[in-house]
């Protein structure tokens, strides 16, 4: 608790030995707070930049007041003072645009944001100049591991959908699941029809059972992992099919197989005939020629051999 | 003269002309028999989710296969003994399609194991087994040759299956490929089709015969099965060195991947290195085939096997010292061309041994009892690597299991063969293990005239 009132004073001081070179200074862009500002923990992301642009992401849980911290380099032309500005998602925020002096060799963009919502998360980038970027990815914890191709089942079926949060990752509060219904997202509900639908949740999985598939239930379902900041999505493709799907390729390979053994069989047949009536003579006469040599059992044993 | 199979013959086997349909006919059912288990493995995340079971309970699927495959040996064998080639592998081909057509219905993990585990693995065995058996039926003088192009079956058919399998899996879930795959399993039925047994053209003589006057001198269970086989020298050699080798034998194949990652390699990449091997085991098969059968090999063939055994102890034992992704590859390389020779010669040289009207009985009882360590060498290796937190004291056991039989063979079969030449010069009648040898001198002599009386 204390540590973090001294990064606040500190920040706070900061600003005012900044102000004697910028003109201005508002606080970040915010929609009305519900919490007081002043009551948020604070944080802060620093990055130096040495080339053109750059990109950091930064992962968020909960609400926070974020002071973002911007060093330059600058570029051969070393100019005494740039301007420089913040935006938000591509737009550039209100009355942030100051100029820069360059200090110690670097150039110095920092500004503090109050981060409470959904909305407030997304891309934050300072520019200095028209030359340099850096640009701040706020997000809560993606899912990382989905399942890209959708999952296959049967109607009448039942079927597991699961979805995991990485363990590097910080777990979420809670779960959600979700059906995709045209453009929009239902919410899935346990209690509305406990036959057809299961979730199991553990702290970092979570797996939606539905029972009794019927082609309907095939779409996309959204899992929702809760964040104090915000729910992050993940999704998974059902797809529901018959049974006799499968039936066709099978029933083709068995008719295959059929045909190849029945051809193999009669070409064998149709062999061992000729052979038979052709060669009922010739067979009698190559067995007295390999008489010597005879192993079965009306031969005659030679030295090299034993029966057993 | 080459001991003829249990079935009857009453000529030389041919070498060629209908022996090469059986070879591939053989190829196929090896391939089904030693790939399938392993392509299934691509389903196991589904179906561990679908059931809610545990990690190893799904891989519990894969080990009752093997073990069922293992374990059928003998009842194969004894089968072939007295049916020959063709039927039984016809009925394992069905039994494995009957198996995953009923699995694919499965609503418990036990359902899975029957079905799959039981009854595949079965039907597996039934594959297996004859398939060697008929090669030494057909072939004496290129039999090393049919026996390494046979058993290139695994790595092609494991080749083919993999990519099969995954596109199965995105377009039918578990069950339709399932389905699938008890279709393209009865494959092996067309197999079995091609193994006509070696004398149907010559002349159709009783099937009753040999079995009894065999049995006038052996005694009861030598109508089915024959153990006289422990009192064979060669038999012994051969069951002792292998015995031991299959505890480090599969388990560098399934920690390669495992490995790789380890190192820092990427998921891609590590796969990648299992393609190099599979690749390079595929080409080496018939290659040592090739090489087997020239005539400085052949008549010293344990040798050569002996050598392959070794190789890959050496090649284990030199793997952890091989530094970063260009190592690896280099290793995948290398252990491709050493797993393939030994498995090249595997059944090769127990035919070279025991002959082939014994191989069949002799395949069976060293299929059962190679069970247990083939069964039990993955999971050791794997608490070796769970104790140490690294691999290399896991690739330097395996190495000691390989190289330890390697030298093994060497000294007995350097004995055995020094044995067999005094049994031979001392004229007395020799029983079969020295007819194969006196074989061996007399085709390598002869194999000019063989070449030209070949079809």
């Amino acid at each position: 608790m204390a540590a973090s009132w001294k990064r606040l004073l500190f920040h706070i001081l900061l600003l005012l030995v900044s102000c004697r070179h910028i003109n201005t200074k508002t606080p970040g862009p915010t929609p009305p707070p519900l919490v007081p500002i002043s009551s948020l923990p604070t944080d802060e992301r620093s990055v130096s930049l040495k080339g053109e642009s750059h990109t950091e992401n930064v992962e968020l849980l909960n609400p926070v007041n974020l002071a973002l911290q911007c060093t330059w380099t600058g570029n051969q032309n070393k100019l005494p003072n740039i301007t420089g500005f913040w935006r938000k998602d591509g737009d550039e925020v209100e009355n942030s645009r100051v100029t820069v002096q360059l200090e110690g060799d670097e150039y110095e963009l920092k500004r503090v944001f109050s981060i409470v919502s959904e909305e407030s998360l997304g891309s934050y980038s300072c520019v200095f100049g028209s030359e340099a970027k850096i640009e701040f990815v706020l997000a809560a914890p993606q899912i990382g591991e989905v399942r890209d191709k959708p999952i296959v089942s049967y109607v009448g079926d039942s079927v597991v959908i699961a979805c995991k949060m990485e363990e590097t990752k910080p777990k979420p509060g809670s779960w959600n699941w979700y059906k995709a219904n045209g453009t929009d997202k239902e919410q899935i509900f346990v209690v509305a029809e406990p036959l057809r639908y299961e979730i199991k949740n553990e702290e970092r999985k979570t797996k939606l059972v539905v029972h009794n598939l019927t082609e309907a239930d095939g779409g996309l379902y959204y899992c929702g992992a809760v964040y104090a900041i915000s729910t992050t999505m993940g999704h998974v493709e059902l797809k529901v099919i018959s049974f006799q799907e499968p039936l066709k390729p099978f029933i083709a390979i068995v008719i295959e197989v059929i045909v190849l053994v029945a051809a193999i069989l009669l070409y064998e047949k149709s062999q061992s005939k000729k052979n038979y009536t052709e060669g009922n003579g010739a067979t009698d006469q190559m067995n007295t020629m390999t008489q010597g040599e005879n192993n079965g059992p009306e031969g005659s044993s030679s030295t090299r051999q034993r029966k057993i | 003269m080459p001991p003829a199979a249990a079935t009857k013959r009453g000529h030389a086997p041919p070498d060629g002309g209908w022996g090469w349909a059986v070879v591939f006919g053989a190829f196929i059912s090896i391939g089904f028999s030693y790939a399938f288990p392993k392509s299934l493995t691509i389903y196991f995340k589904e179906i561990q989710e679908y059931f809610t079971v545990s990690y190893s309970e799904i891989a519990w699927l894969s080990s009752v296969m093997l073990a069922s495959m293992y374990a059928g040996g003998p009842v194969s064998s004894i089968l072939v003994n007295r049916y020959g080639s063709r039927p039984v592998v016809m009925v394992g081909g069905l039994m494995v399609s009957a198996g995953m057509v009923l699995a694919s219905f499965g609503r418990t993990i036990m359902h899975l194991y029957l079905c799959v585990g039981v009854i595949g693995g079965l039907g597996l065995a039934l594959n297996l087994q004859p398939a060697l058996t008929i090669i030494g039926t057909y072939f004496q003088v290129k039999r090393p040759m049919a026996n390494g192009i046979a058993m290139a079956g695994s790595p092609v058919i494991l080749f083919t299956l993999a990519p099969l399998n995954q596109f199965l899996f995105d377009s039918f879930g578990w069950r339709g490929s399932f389905l699938i795959l008890g279709g393209i399993v009865l494959n092996c039925c067309v197999a079995g089709a091609l193994m006509r047994p070696v004398n149907n053209n010559t002349r159709p003589k009783p099937k009753t015969e040999p079995p009894e006057h065999e049995s006038e001198s052996q005694g009861c269970l030598h109508k089915f099965i024959d153990v006289s086989l422990f009192k064979h020298r060669g038999f012994l050699i051969y069951l002792i060195g292998n015995v031991v080798m299959f505890f480090g034998f599969f388990a560098p194949v399934v920690f390669m991947a495992a490995y790789a990652k380890h190192q820092g390699i990427d998921e891609y990449s590590a796969a990648f290195l299992l393609s190099i091997f599979a690749l390079v085991d595929m080409f080496m098969r018939p290659a040592t085939g090739f090489i087997g059968n020239s005539k400085w090999v052949r008549p010293r063939i344990q040798y050569f096997f002996s050598f392959a055994v070794s190789f890959n102890g050496v090649c284990h034992l030199l793997c952890p010292l091989l530094p970063g992704y260009v190592g690896l590859v280099v290793y995948a390389v290398i252990f491709g061309l050493a797993f393939g020779m030994v498995c090249a010669l595997l059944f090769e040289v127990l035919m070279d041994l025991v002959g082939a009207k014994r191989f069949s009985s002799a395949v069976g009882l060293v299929t059962i009892i190679e069970c247990g360590p083939v069964l039990l060498g993955p999971p050791l290796s794997g608490a070796l690597v769970d104790i140490f937190g690294e691999y290399k004291y896991m690739y330097y056991a395996c190495g000691v299991f390989m190289l330890v039989p390697g030298i093994f063979f060497f000294i007995m079969h350097y004995f055995n063969y020094k044995k067999l030449d005094e049994e031979k010069r001392q004229n007395v009648p020799v029983d079969m293990r020295t007819c194969e040898e006196a074989v061996q001198l007399k085709m390598s002599q002869d194999s000019n005239t063989a070449h030209d009386t070949d079809g």
